[in-house]
């Protein structure tokens, strides 16, 4: 072997590599958006999340089309991603039945909870029931549902149309939430004009998006004390933003958000010692200490520690 | 001075990108972009997947982005979110059932070809030695003896002391010491890593 081979190079990943990479970290994080520390400030590439924000929970009733393909997808936890070419596609992922039209592509995701679909591109049909109301009848190549909704969602560049054919749909833009039943439309170019839908004759089917961001001219209000019925995650995204307009009011809420024992209890403890800290208010060591206690291995542990470090170093 | 600019600089930018603004979050993906694939590729070596990696090391970074106080450079807290996405990776990792097999490719006959193929070779042996020692010391190792950071860059990376650092890349030489008694190609490569840390 030669005398000197130096240190191994590293390989520098392509333009095309980090176009990938870039492209989907930010349809990562419109899926599941960083919990903000300050209010947001207004700025049009917000458009571009708006796609993915319409990131739907699914369930399912399954409806055979003859004219296309159809393929059965295992319920996973690991990112699925779905491409048509020249002809539709139908696919089942779970409970949900899903028809791809042409020249489309999907991501669909899964966790215990939720299941969330990106539309990358073209058109998807969404065929839904409740979980809990399952309830089909089969006649020949007929089909009854009892409960479900079916809806479509359609994405172009940065702009996205939802059509409700039957059941209900929520959709959250921008802060907004609207509420879609059968025969109504929505559109990101047209927010506010929904056609007038004719009467719901179905139960409502309760479906789960990503989290509520306000929008930036909503001046911060206070938050309510959390109780059982208010989502953890929506209640410390109020409370981030709430931190730095009223510290103390933040500080009262994460300690409150704190008595319950999902991870937002834990992230809640963290940043009331972290703003406990930074303020040098008298609780900080205790709800520091009282972190460490509940969740010694917890995300900010370490971070913990050294803030405590920071503590025991000051007069 | 000028540290103290940069560091303005840095928390303003981590405040916006961590606000939800993707302007600021763009600039930070592509200021820190090359930082956080050296430091994956230095702890992992050639890796299939390091682009997924590289991504979740991103998402990790903007996730905590509230929580960077500017205690550190943006560069360096983004290094020590890489390292923490490397560890659990070779965490969460099977260790290879066998050792890779120590066939060395052809050797071509003009000398750059050849210096290429031996430095890929040597490589390939280190770090399939590297799977085999401890999470800890092999990152210790990567960054301290392959990528020739100091000890103490390494230890505010890693969040340890110094003397911790030193520790780790001893007890990791060790390691590579008894791998490479078998193994002259990766003695040989060892050899060149010899020194003093800094």
């Amino acid at each position: 072997m030669n005398p000197k081979l130096g240190p191994p190079a590293v390989e520098p990943l392509s333009d095309v590599t980090w176009a990938r990479i870039e492209r989907d970290l930010w349809s990562r994080l419109d899926t599941a958006p960083v919990p903000s520390p300050a209010p947001r400030s207004w700025r049009p590439w917000i458009v571009g999340g708006l796609a993915t924000a319409v990131a739907i929970v699914l369930v399912i009733l399954a409806r055979s089309r003859g004219d296309t393909e159809t393929v059965q997808v295992a319920q996973e936890t690991v990112p699925t991603r779905m491409v048509s070419g020249a002809g539709p596609s139908a696919l089942t992922y779970g409970d949900a039945h899903i028809t791809l039209e042409p020249e489309s592509a999907l991501v669909m995701t899964q966790d215990p909870i939720t299941t969330t679909a990106i539309l990358e591109r073209g058109s998807a049909w969404f065929s839904i029931t409740h979980r809990k109301q399952p309830f089909v009848v089969m006649a020949g190549d007929a089909m009854v549902r009892v409960v479900g909704t079916r809806f479509r969602v359609t994405r172009m560049a940065d702009h996205a149309r939802v059509e409700v054919e039957r059941g209900i749909v929520e959709v959250r833009f921008r802060g907004t939430e609207y509420r879609l039943v059968a025969g109504q439309h929505w559109s990101s170019g047209e927010t506010t004009a929904v056609i007038e839908p004719p009467p719901v004759i179905e139960p409502p089917l309760v479906i789960k998006l990503p989290p509520v961001i306000d929008p930036p001219t909503k001046p911060a209000t206070k938050p309510l004390p959390p109780t059982p019925l208010q989502d953890p995650r929506a209640t410390f995204e109020r409370l981030s933003a709430l931190e730095a307009t009223d510290p103390s009011a933040a500080i009262a809420g994460y300690v409150t958000l704190a008595n319950g024992s999902d991870r937002w209890a834990e992230l809640a403890l963290y940043a009331a010692g972290r703003i406990a800290t930074d303020r040098r208010d008298a609780r900080a060591r205790s709800l520091l200490d009282t972190y460490l206690r509940r969740f010694p291995r917890g995300a900010n542990a370490d971070d913990a520690r050294e803030l405590l470090g920071h503590l025991k170093g000051l007069p | 001075m000028e540290a103290a600019v940069a560091r303005e600089a840095d928390l303003a930018l981590a405040r916006r990108a961590a606000a939800g603004e993707r302007d600021a979050q763009r600039t930070l993906f592509v200021a820190q972009r090359a930082t956080v694939h050296h430091a994956l590729y230095r702890i992992l070596g050639s890796n299939h997947e390091l682009e997924d990696l590289t991504q979740d090391a991103f998402l990790a970074i903007f996730r905590a982005l509230g929580s960077f106080r500017g205690d550190s450079s943006l560069a360096r807290w983004c290094q020590t979110i890489a390292m923490r996405t490397a560890f659990a990776y070779i965490e969460r990792r099977k260790p290879p059932s066998i050792d890779l097999a120590l066939v060395e490719d052809e050797l071509a006959s003009d000398e750059d070809t050849r210096r290429v193929v031996q430095l890929r070779e040597a490589t390939r042996r280190l770090y399939a030695a590297l799977d085999r020692i401890e999470i800890k010391q092999r990152v210790a190792f990567a960054l301290t003896v392959i990528d020739g950071r100091s000890l103490a860059e390494v230890a505010q990376i890693t969040e340890s002391s110094v003397i911790a650092v030193k520790t780790r890349v001893w007890r990791a030489r060790k390691q590579l010491a008894r791998r490479a008694a078998k193994d002259d190609v990766l003695a040989s490569y060892l050899a060149e890593f010899e020194g003093g840390e800094r």
